[in-house]
């Protein structure tokens, strides 16, 4: 393994209890989490914290080429995400990054508009606080809310569900700690709608593992695609996901013959919600923190069933 | 600022060389607690610890672990420190920490640089609606 980065020397002496500072490579940053951290599930990512890793990362982004091809598995995403969410870069920092590869504002505006999406988060979990936790509106996808199993599936979390494209998304996050956002959407729909589990469950799964754990853009994300942050539920079709992923998990699938997102969106619609003259019409009910507070509101008028996990973006 | 000998707690939220604490007072004591009471309930795994870890590990700070109220107003005894710094946060748990550490001693957060500074608070209903205010004042800078 490679040696950690020299650390940065501290000015005041050390005591009993203090983490130590110098490790000589990844492998003993592994053992140190497993002793101090004996709970923590898991090994490390190949994914690296810190600013040499950031500022790698930061360097490889291209705007032009993420405009065309952000929606796609293997597209020119930036997987900055990490390193927003815990400060390694500011927004700011990235933004100006953008500016400076880009000769009109047409090349940067897609990656720019992502990254209003991150400060839009933030600012709306500022102003729901820990409501982010509750769903913020009545489902409309025609069920009960009490339907929807509040606990993963075991085949799920151990992505064993036959299905390649889910089993390899749960290994991805299982072990990267990373998903691409079109992947994130794919698997949120289907725990949620085809599994019919509670938004929550996988949510909080989620969270264990992304190295972004974000939880505002994560919590409100997965309502998105429950329906209790938006004006309809989110799904997809094999179609759809065959045609982002490049087809890479349906050539091995051994479910092939029997792919629960075969279909046309008006079959898979009719399939999945109880009633779908009903997801129009459930008046919104949020649920509110200490106060009243806004939220994301119909965001995305007719998107349920778009090819792309957030059709805005 | 008003505080003369503070340290400084950093969080989850500003684990970088552009913390404001770290940049108002770069020789100040500073600490990074892993919050154990929060890996626990969360189930978080340990590849996300490991990138706390290897992120810290490129600032000039202590790391620490356990409860993370008790560890900060320790470590600021330890420094015989008037208060503690730190940068805003987000998260209403680490605003909860921010809370019981002020009613032990002083507390200043001061606020990251923003990604956008609007002339009034944008309305926050949807996306759309957001990004149409904060929008041309984001490309002001281009």
């Amino acid at each position: 393994m490679p040696p950690q980065p020299s650390p940065t020397s501290l000015s005041w002496s050390e005591r009993p209890g203090d983490l130590p500072r110098d490790l000589a490579d990844r492998r003993a940053l592994d053992s140190l989490l497993a002793e101090q951290f004996p709970e923590a599930g898991g090994r490390l990512s190949t994914l690296r914290g810190g600013r040499d890793a950031a500022e790698t990362t930061l360097s490889l982004i291209d705007p032009r080429r993420y405009t065309k091809s952000r929606n796609h598995l293997k597209g020119a995403v930036t997987g900055l995400s990490p390193y927003i969410r815990h400060g390694v870069l500011s927004l700011a920092e990235v933004r100006n990054a953008v500016f400076q590869r880009i000769r009109s504002r047409d090349e940067g505006s897609k990656l720019i508009n992502e990254l209003g999406w991150r400060d839009f988060w933030q600012r709306m979990w500022r102003d729901l606080g820990d409501g982010i936790h509750d769903s913020q509106e009545e489902l409309k996808t025609g069920h009960d809310p009490a339907s929807y199993a509040r606990e993963l599936p075991e085949d799920i979390r151990a992505g064993r569900t036959g299905l390649a494209c889910m089993d390899g998304f749960q290994s991805e996050l299982t072990t990267r700690g990373w998903l691409h956002n079109h992947a994130r959407m794919w698997m949120a729909a289907y725990v949620v709608h085809w599994r019919k589990v509670h938004w929550k469950a996988g949510a909080d799964w989620f969270l264990e593992h992304l190295l972004d754990g974000d939880p505002s853009s994560n919590h409100l994300s997965w309502q998105w695609v429950a329906s209790s942050f938006s004006h309809k539920p989110y799904f997809f079709n094999k179609g759809n996901l065959e045609r982002f992923s490049d087809g890479q998990f349906c050539r091995s699938c051994s479910s092939s013959e029997r792919c629960p997102f075969e279909g046309s969106y008006e079959q898979l619609e009719s399939q999945l919600f109880a009633s779908q003259g009903s997801i129009r019409d459930v008046p919104n009910r949020r649920s509110r923190n200490h106060q009243q507070r806004s939220g994301r509101q119909q965001e995305l008028k007719g998107s349920g069933q778009a090819a792309m996990a957030r059709p805005k973006r | 600022m008003s505080l003369q000998r503070p340290v400084i707690w950093v969080h989850e939220e500003a684990l970088g060389s552009s913390n404001p604490a770290l940049l108002e007072r770069p020789n100040s004591p500073a600490l990074f607690v892993f919050d154990t009471h929060w890996i626990q309930e969360a189930h978080i795994s340990r590849k996300r610890l490991g990138f706390l870890y290897e992120s810290a590990l490129d600032l000039p700070i202590t790391l620490r672990k356990g409860d993370v109220v008790k560890e900060v107003i320790a470590f600021a005894e330890r420094h015989n420190a008037d208060g503690v710094l730190s940068s805003l946060p987000v998260d209403p748990r680490l605003e909860r920490i921010a809370v019981s550490i002020e009613s032990h001693c002083p507390l200043e957060l001061l606020e990251p640089e923003p990604f956008v500074t609007m002339p009034r608070p944008p309305r926050l209903g949807r996306f759309s609606r957001y990004w149409r205010e904060a929008e041309p004042v984001v490309w002001e800078g281009f």
